[in-house]
């Protein structure tokens, strides 16, 4: 790893979607240049694309430039198409609990069988209880022997043990064994760096992991190659699920982390573009929107399962709630009766289907028209905001106003679902189709801002070089202090932030949250601790 | 043991028994967690757990209690215990083999089936993993027809049974059993310290009785109408139906009683009482929602100590315990649960009357009002809702 830089210059952000690749050129809050490319099948193309037209567009000292950072969709993609992805080695240190449920259980078929089917599960006798004791003494034995039935069958080992998130020793324990019998070659993933509390979910999580590290290596290789053919010679960071990023080598080990990295960044971005800290963001693209919350200036993690692939998982991710509303969202109607908003959108075939082009659907971004809302070209699309007007024209005043009264209520209804508190809160509109929906008088809304730059909020959202890390623990608080053991957990997480590449004296916490254990008497709780920390010792 | 033996030395016939598929256990586990008005925890690991018994070609059969013998020993199984130590530490396979051993030769006689001890998150599915497991058959009863949060608020101990002897097991192999006689909350008292003991989770083989007492003191016929409730939701997702009414139409069908529908709101205030669990062991706490839609305009309180306990709309008290409260998530009829409600949840709240061997004057002593600390006397939903 190269020195710290003692002050930033120019970054570079990107933003994979599904359909488009955004970049953005910035300097301090300035966007020197944006760039717009196709996502393509490998990822990696559509960035390099983007990349080019950058460089291009502003013509800037190439040793100027301090980070290069993306959100991408690699990982989703690989698991979601079982498409290159790791044989795994599954080690869960449990037995004599924890049999009822082996591994891999509600795991779809063909994800089974592309990471090298179920003959290499092992369920170990181990694991902990909450309060440290062991279940039983580690079966160091048989980890052996199953190394030796898998030698040379798998790429990446991934171990689980009960309670591990507590007391890691049996997961530490059994790392170095399989080290010792497979080698270095193999790649371990251990379940008590990857997630919480919570077995399957995590052990699915751990699996998942596992399975994509060399996806992520070849990603990280491709784009520090492609870096540094371009002559820039810099770090290259990846956005994380919490909008924080993380060392691209650092990524390598934990994929996982990258799976939301996309909606997270839009999020950052938008706080960062706003100066908002507290409030709601609002993502709206061509076929959905995401609305996320902000506490603190990042995003709320989500409280339930996130599946992934098919498999539910416990990694951490923004609380989000996506909704069929987008410039492309078909608006159904009967004459000029409307009786629903999509699911379906047109998507990029907007300009050949929607009203405002001669088209024949009535879309959500053709009532954005007809309302007089839209007055800016559509740069994606090489195009104006309406070819067609006489088409527009002819659309009932009554089937309008009802459409855009449905939009705005679906808006309200998102927004009030993931608000916490009854109190009216700013809402941050940002993503291509935040000029199209209504803005004005929304329920609960104190405010609406629509940021410099909101149409490309993903990419400045990577650029923002700040680290998130967390720690958590189950405390006995009838044996320790209350205050001790929040300040060992608050000590723990700011390591834990140094080590993914914050500067220390920068650390601070953004949230501490206790969870008492229901149906038990006495006063076992957990505490979980939220940091996050600078990269560069003066930001913007 | 084949739970196939059973059918036959009891001469069952086909119509005295019913076959437990996939389809069948979500959806009695899915009805059950309405019934168990807030509380019972998630109930993903039973159902995983009873997913791979019937995986393994293991049968699990639900039989007729009215057609059992008078002279079998039956017991129940469940787990108990922190939610949160067994969402990290699943049973072992075979943790209740053990227990169940333990507890026939104490009681020197074969365990013939089980009965389910409550309609609770995940103790629902367990009864049946453990039975299919075990080999034996579930009898179609229970002892709650709901979810409490205490081993002795049952109608088998309104009606003078006991959970003694209860044998309490870990997946090491560890046994306890605890035999306190007739002093049922003794008993629920050990048993709670014998799962701390064990690491936060027991696996319990409780309330051992013969099978004219399962007929005589059960809420007879309550996995029956878990699985009616939980059908009616089911096929209202698919048919795009309300979930709420089809739940309703449902208890009606299966119980003959009127459910109430007394509100729709959604949650703007969560007090979580955070010293509840050194003085009592539980989660305590309040909730408050603002109406929305027909509703707008009133305020529903509602107390909570694991399970919903009472409901205040705008000052009037509609609902004491054991009648049941239940908050239906308005579009899929998923319960809310106690343990993961958040502010902004927005649902509707039914209110069903306790079954009548809950109502009972010892059952108001153990799980009435006045047990949860409230200076009030019980009063059935239908007189606190005559109005509505």
């Amino acid at each position: 790893m190269k020195n710290i830089r003692e002050h930033d210059g120019l970054r570079i952000g990107f933003d994979v979607g599904g359909t488009f690749t955004d970049g953005v050129l910035v300097s301090g809050t300035e966007a020197l240049a944006k760039a717009k490319s196709l996502t393509t099948a490998d990822v990696t193309g559509g960035i390099v694309d983007a990349l080019d037209q950058l460089l291009t567009a502003a013509n800037v000292q190439k040793e100027m430039i301090s980070m290069v950072s993306l959100g991408t969709t690699h990982t989703t993609n690989a698991i979601i198409e079982r498409r290159n992805l790791n044989k795994v080695g599954i080690f869960r240190l449990g037995a004599p609990a924890t049999t009822a449920i082996p591994p891999l259980t509600g795991w779809p078929e063909d994800l089974i069988q592309a990471i090298g089917g179920r003959e290499n599960v092992f369920i170990i006798r181990g694991g902990s209880e909450y309060d440290g004791r062991d279940i039983v003494p580690l079966d160091e034995k048989a980890i052996q022997e199953a190394c030796q039935q898998i030698k040379g069958k798998v790429d990446a080992v991934a171990i689980t043990g009960v309670f591990s998130p507590i007391i890691p020793d049996h997961e530490e324990r059994a790392t170095h064994i399989v080290r010792e019998e497979l080698g270095e070659m193999v790649h371990i993933t251990q379940s008590n760096r990857i997630a919480s509390i919570s077995l399957l979910e995590r052990e699915n999580s751990t699996i998942l992991n596992a399975s994509v590290i060399n996806v992520m290596r070849k990603a990280v290789s491709s784009l520090k190659q492609a870096v540094a053919d371009r002559g820039i010679d810099t770090r290259l960071f990846i956005v994380q699920n919490d909008g924080s990023v993380m060392l691209a080598d650092y990524a390598i080990d934990y994929p996982i982390f990258t799976m939301a990295s996309g909606p997270a960044a839009s999020v950052r971005g938008a706080v960062f573009l706003s100066g908002i800290e507290n409030g709601v963001v609002v993502d709206i693209g061509g076929t959905s929107t995401d609305v996320g919350y902000i506490v603190k200036g990042f995003p709320r993690e989500s409280s339930i399962t996130v599946t992934i692939g098919g498999v539910k998982t416990n990694i951490r991710c923004p609380d989000l709630l996506s909704i069929a509303l987008g410039g492309g969202t078909i608006v159904k109607h009967e004459n000029s009766r409307v009786y629903a908003l999509g699911p379906e959108s047109v998507g990029y075939n907007l300009v050949r289907l929607a009203k405002s082009f001669g088209g024949p659907l009535l879309t959500v971004h053709d009532v954005g028209v007809a309302v007089d809302r839209l007055h800016e070209k559509l740069e994606v699309f090489h195009t104006d905001y309406v070819v067609d007007r006489q088409k527009i024209r002819e659309l009932p005043n009554d089937l309008v106003e009802q459409a855009d009264a449905l939009i705005k209520e679906t808006l309200e209804t998102a927004i009030d679902k993931m608000k916490t508190t009854a109190e009216e809160v700013p809402a941050i509109f940002v993503g291509g189709g935040a000029l199209v929906v209504p803005r004005d008088g929304l329920n609960g809304i104190s405010q609406v801002i629509l940021p410099k730059h909101f149409e490309v909020a993903g990419a400045i959202g990577a650029t923002i070089a700040e680290i998130g890390a967390y720690a958590e623990g189950v405390f006995d608080l009838e044996k320790e202090d209350r205050e001790k053991a929040i300040q060992r957990t608050v000590e723990q997480a700011k390591d834990n932030a140094t080590l993914a590449g914050a500067i220390r004296s920068t650390v601070e916490v953004i949230d501490i949250e206790e969870i008492p254990f229901t149906y038990m008497p006495g006063k076992s709780e957990k505490i979980r601790v939220r940091a996050k920390g600078k990269i560069f010792q003066e930001t913007i | 043991m084949s739970v196939w033996d059973a059918v036959r030395d009891w001469g069952l016939k086909e119509s005295d028994y019913q076959i437990i598929d996939h389809q069948a256990i979500k959806e009695i586990t899915l009805g059950a967690s309405i019934l168990a008005t807030g509380g019972g925890g998630d109930p993903e690991i039973g159902l995983l757990w009873t997913y791979k018994v019937l995986n393994e070609g293991k049968p699990i059969v639900l039989v007729d209690p009215m057609k059992i013998p008078d002279d079998i020993l039956v017991a129940s199984m469940a787990c108990l215990g922190a939610a949160l130590v067994l969402t990290e530490k699943p049973p072992g396979a075979n943790v209740l083999n053990g227990a169940i051993a333990k507890l026939e030769a104490y009681l020197g006689n074969k365990l013939q089936a089980t009965i389910p001890i409550e309609c609770g998150g995940v103790n629902s599915p367990v009864a049946y993993a453990a039975a299919g497991e075990l080999g034996v058959p579930v009898i179609d009863v229970d002892g709650m027809n709901r979810a409490f949060p205490e081993l002795q608020m049952t109608s088998w101990v309104t009606h003078g049974l006991n959970s003694s002897p209860t044998v309490s097991a870990d997946d090491r192999g560890s046994i306890t059993i605890i035999d306190t006689g007739q002093d049922n909350l003794l008993a629920e008292t050990i048993c709670r310290r014998v799962a701390m003991a064990y690491g936060g989770i027991s696996w319990i083989a409780t309330y051992p009785m013969h099978g004219k007492e399962v007929k005589e003191t059960s809420i007879l016929y309550s996995q029956n109408i878990a699985w009616a409730v939980g059908k009616a939701v089911w096929e209202a997702r698919n048919k795009h139906l309300d979930p709420v009414s089809e739940i309703m139409n449902s208890l009606k069908e299966k119980r003959n009683v009127k459910v109430y529908s007394v509100f729709k709101g959604k949650i703007v205030d969560i007090h979580r009482e955070f010293g509840g669990e050194t003085t009592k062991g539980f989660t305590l706490g309040r909730i408050t929602m603002e109406g929305i839609d027909e509703y707008k305009g009133g305020i529903a309180k509602l107390d909570f100590q694991n399970e919903w306990l009472n409901l205040t709309i705008d000052g009037c008290i509609r609902c004491l315990p054991p009648d049941l409260i239940a908050i239906l998530d308005s579009e899929t009829g998923e319960p809310i649960r106690t343990d993961i409600m958040k502010y902004g949840y927005r649902g509707t709240i039914i209110l069903i009357p306790a079954h009548e061997r809950m109502r009972t004057e010892k059952g108001i002593q153990i799980f009435g009002p006045r047990h949860f600390g409230y200076d009030l006397d019980y009063r059935p939903v239908e007189e606190l809702c005559a109005d509505l």
